[in-house]
């Protein structure tokens, strides 16, 4: 059959066959990528091409639109400030491209370090049983029933500035529970696996089974995981930047949002400046949202559809 | 109304039935051209390897097929209505009024969260709106009736109930709105043969009782043989034969249908195997027997799994032991400890002299490499990460057996024809890739490769198709005879265990009632837990009495009666004592 003699259908019906061969081509998965790094690049570009000086108080004009507005004051956006100045005289370009990364950061961060936590405790947890496992499992347990933000309003206000590797390893504190709790979960289960008894039967060694017969089948599992926290964490972050807690000169989307909203932003009109990083925080969640998404249907043939 | 059916008019007219499945590799028929009639009353049992379209023509007919699967051609008539023609709110209104669907695992198939009456009523309510309370008890309490369970049932969870028990609760939800059909997917796969030959004669009254067409799918040619009238005979989507049992029985048209009947074991019939010229066991350093059970006993919590048991394995000439057992009679225990993977409660278990529990790490590593296993699930050994070379490498080399790499793979691929398996073809597959049987033939070869001196086999053919059982099995018994391996064989299977092995054991619950060379155990019990078994294995033979619907057949009872009496030795062989239990009382 040639290509031309095929219906739309059967030309979907194809596409859907070669995506069902190699579950990594997922649009869900590639788009949520996509938003992602678009985040990064404008990091990484912004640092190239822009002026990061304009990041200071008072260097630009104050609460200018960005181009093609005009404020209430009637002054119209300039090249020099494409999407606006906020009311403390600083170019918002300039505090995305620093900003946006900075966000990121502490979440891949955070869950970076929380995860590491969690295989640890889970694997420890489910492999070695007994009085361990209790211990873990209970801990575990009683942090997922306290809530991250209050202790941490307390912790950083104690702190007063932290940086965002502090902040981001408060955070980590928080984020390890729901990976232990998965894990151990897989763990007991691959335990009275077929092929983990053959393991065995083979003589092979404790760390031998953990990371050469459990862990690859445990990958799916891990990723989906790390996504969901690094989503946490950043919700955890913005949630006390917004509060003014954090840190205090580094700019973050979270840490201006706080600052729109004290400045009264939203009375004057002055949507830009909160309604970029808002924005921008929205591309980040949606992003995360499709790779976990996407993810489910990698490690899930199930779910992946052929009609 | 049922009433109105003609006799002559079949139930379910099947023709010319076509199912295919869209893959990234291509359509796959599953189902090809399918012409059958079930008539009222008649039993007719689907047979056939999994993947031959079984499963998939009686889902057809509930209109359940999985996606993307859709019917491509032919017609399926219910009685007088063209159920592919059906609107969906009108199947579902068929569907167990009409057409009732006994699943395979009862024990996934019952809400655990229920008692079983409101789960039976569900039925009742979705067909024929609210009825009164008093009504609803009335019916339901006549179908647990009809399938012999006793009425309190209704006021339990699934959970407090036996496998056996949540089969039949399953059998009355099917005919509590009596229907002209009733499609029955390997009732019986999930239960021991005791429990099999129960559930059965249950199934078959009720089907007589209330005068439906039943549609059996199974792939145990004795268990049809018992149960059906007529046989459709499916390999690979097709329709290779079908007439009535005897017919098929007598004289079997396809060499397909030839084989599933030859394949089944008999007691005292042909043996399966062709005994080759002996070899004698492997040098053994030790003068100490092989192995040794001293008194072992386990409990878990308040049960005693296993009795305290001892005998002594010499192992100097290559021997099966089987132990054969329902479910829970203790013996994939004894298997466990065996391992070492079970510490047992009290007593001691010598490999060669040395306690299996207090091993250092190079006496255990010669242990793993001298002890190994075959197991039940042949889909479950091996990971789903790794090619399947990877189960047959990593212990090669993890036991210093390597020498280089091209050695290894030499010595995989010897062991692989040794079990009749083109290693080109499968050794750089996927497990997913290969079929049960292809995997259990590899975890043989694995044992193979290492040649230890002793094999746990635990129930290594319950899960494999029943034509490639025999084949395995004698790849099995091969081990001892070709290569001096000595075997335990744990199975529930009398049948084989009587062609295999040198000793026999019955265990029953967590005892050892009845043991001594297999052609007195198996072909002349004595004790009445022996006979129970022997009489519940479902043979092809028209002339017994099996599933006849006696209601005198109580294995309740017998069970009680077996529990009282004392167990019997048949005799010893040379290399194997088993210390006998003081009787008991």
């Amino acid at each position: 059959m040639s290509g031309a003699h095929m219906t739309r259908a059967e030309r979907r019906q194809a596409r859907r066959i070669r995506r069902f061969d190699n579950p990594w081509l997922n649009p869900k998965l590639i788009w949520g990528a996509g938003l992602l790094l678009s985040i990064i690049f404008i990091g990484i570009v912004g640092r190239v091409l822009w002026d990061l000086e304009l990041v200071f108080t008072g260097s630009s004009p104050l609460k200018l639109p960005p181009l093609g507005f005009e404020n209430l004051r009637g002054q119209p956006g300039v090249m020099a400030h494409p999407i606006g100045t906020d009311g403390g005289g600083r170019d918002m370009l300039a505090m995305i491209i620093i900003g946006a990364p900075n966000t990121l950061f502490v979440g891949l961060l955070a869950s970076l370090i929380g995860m590491s936590i969690g295989i640890f405790l889970g694997f420890s947890a489910g492999f070695l049983g007994g009085r361990i496992d209790d211990t873990i499992r209970v801990g575990a347990d009683v942090m997922i029933t306290i809530p991250p933000l209050l202790i941490l309003v307390v912790f950083q206000s104690a702190f007063g500035d932290v940086t965002l590797t502090m902040m981001a390893l408060l955070i980590a504190g928080f984020v390890w529970q729901s990976p232990t709790r998965l894990i151990r979960a897989q763990v007991l289960s691959m335990k009275q696996s077929g092929y983990v008894q053959m393991a065995q039967l083979s003589g092979a060694s404790t760390s031998h089974i953990m990371f050469r017969e459990m862990m690859p089948n445990l990958v799916p599992y891990l990723f989906g995981s790390f996504i969901a926290s690094v989503t946490t964490s950043i919700v955890t972050a913005v949630g006390l930047e917004v509060l003014g807690l954090g840190p205090q000169r580094i700019p973050t989307l979270g840490r201006t949002i706080y600052e729109a909203i004290n400045a009264g932003a939203l009375i004057q009109n002055l949507w830009w400046w909160w309604g970029i990083p808002t924005l921008l925080l929205g591309v980040i969640f949606i992003g995360l949202l499709l790779i976990n998404l996407g993810l489910d249907e990698v490690s899930n043939p199930r779910l992946r559809r052929l009609s | 109304m049922l009433d109105d059916v003609t006799t002559d008019k079949p139930v379910l007219t099947l023709k010319d039935l076509s199912i295919e499945f869209p893959t990234p590799a291509g359509v796959v028929q599953a189902v090809k051209a399918l012409s059958l009639d079930i008539h009222k009353g008649r039993r007719v049992g689907f047979i056939g390897e999994s993947g031959s379209g079984k499963t998939t023509t009686a889902l057809a007919v509930m209109q359940m097929l999985a996606e993307p699967g859709r019917v491509s051609g032919g017609t399926i008539d219910l009685g007088g209505t063209n159920i592919l023609a059906l609107s969906e709110e009108e199947m579902r209104s068929a569907r167990l009024s009409r057409v009732a669907y006994i699943p395979q695992g009862a024990m996934n198939s019952l809400n655990p969260v229920m008692r079983v009456e409101p789960q039976m009523w569900d039925g009742i309510i979705a067909h024929e709106g609210h009825l009164e309370r008093g009504e609803l008890k009335r019916r339901s309490d006549a179908a647990l009736q009809s399938v012999g369970l006793p009425l309190h049932t209704a006021g339990l969870y699934p959970h407090e109930l036996s496998g056996g028990m949540k089969q039949r609760v399953c059998i009355a939800m099917g005919i509590i709105l009596n229907p002209e059909l009733i499609i029955a997917d390997e009732p019986t796969s999930a239960l021991d043969v005791v429990t099999q030959r129960q559930v059965m004669q249950t199934l078959k009254a009720i089907q007589t009782q209330i005068g439906s067409g039943l549609m059996l799918i199974g792939h145990d040619m004795g268990l049809m043989a018992q149960t059906v009238d007529e046989l459709a005979v499916l390999k690979d989507g097709a329709l290779v034969e079908h007439g009535t049992v005897q017919q098929i029985l007598e004289a079997p048209a396809h060499p397909y249908t030839k084989d599933l009947i030859s394949s089944v074991p008999l007691v005292g019939g042909e043996s399966f195997l062709n005994p080759d010229a002996r070899a004698d066991a492997p040098k053994r350093a030790s003068s100490e027997p092989l192995l040794r059970f001293e008194n072992v006993r386990k409990d878990y919590g308040s049960v005693t799994a296993l009795h305290p048991m001892s005998f002594t394995l010499q192992g100097d000439t290559p021997q099966i032991i089987s132990i054969v057992g329902q479910s829970g009679s203790g013996k994939s225990t004894m298997g466990s400890i065996m391992l070492g993977f079970n510490p047992p409660s009290q007593g001691r278990v010598l490999f060669e002299g040395r306690d299996v529990a207090g091993m250092n790490a190079a006496q255990s590593l010669d242990f793993r490499k001298n002890v190994q296993a075959v197991f039940q699930d042949p889909y479950a050994c091996f990971n789903p990460f790794y090619r399947v070379n990877h189960a047959l490498k990593f212990p090669y080399k993890q036991f210093g057996l390597a020498t280089s790499e091209a050695a290894t793979q030499r010595a995989m691929e010897a062991a692989c024809e040794a079990v009749g398996l083109d290693p080109d073809l499968v050794l750089p597959r996927y497990p997913h890739q290969l079929s049960g049987g292809q995997r259990q033939r590899l975890i043989v070869a694995r044992a193979l490769m290492l040649s230890p001196k002793l094999l746990i086999a635990d129930e290594p053919v319950s899960m494999v198709d029943a034509s490639l059982r025999a084949s395995i099995l004698s790849n099995i018994y091969d081990l001892k005879d070709k290569y001096g391996i000595s075997i335990l064989y744990i199975t529930h299977d009398l049948a084989t265990a009587y062609h295999v092995s040198d000793f026999v054991m019955v265990l029953f619950k967590g005892h050892v009632v009845e043991a001594g060379p297999p052609k007195e155990v198996i072909g002349a019990p004595r004790h009445p837990y022996t006979k129970l078994l022997i009489d519940s294995i479902p043979w092809p033979d028209l002339d017994r009495s099996w599933g006849d619907g006696r209601t005198d057949w109580d294995p309740t009872k017998l069970e009680a009666e077996a529990a009282r009496a004392e167990a019997i030795y048949r005799g010893t062989v040379p290399g194997f004592d088993l210390i006998e239990e003081a009787p008991h009382g």
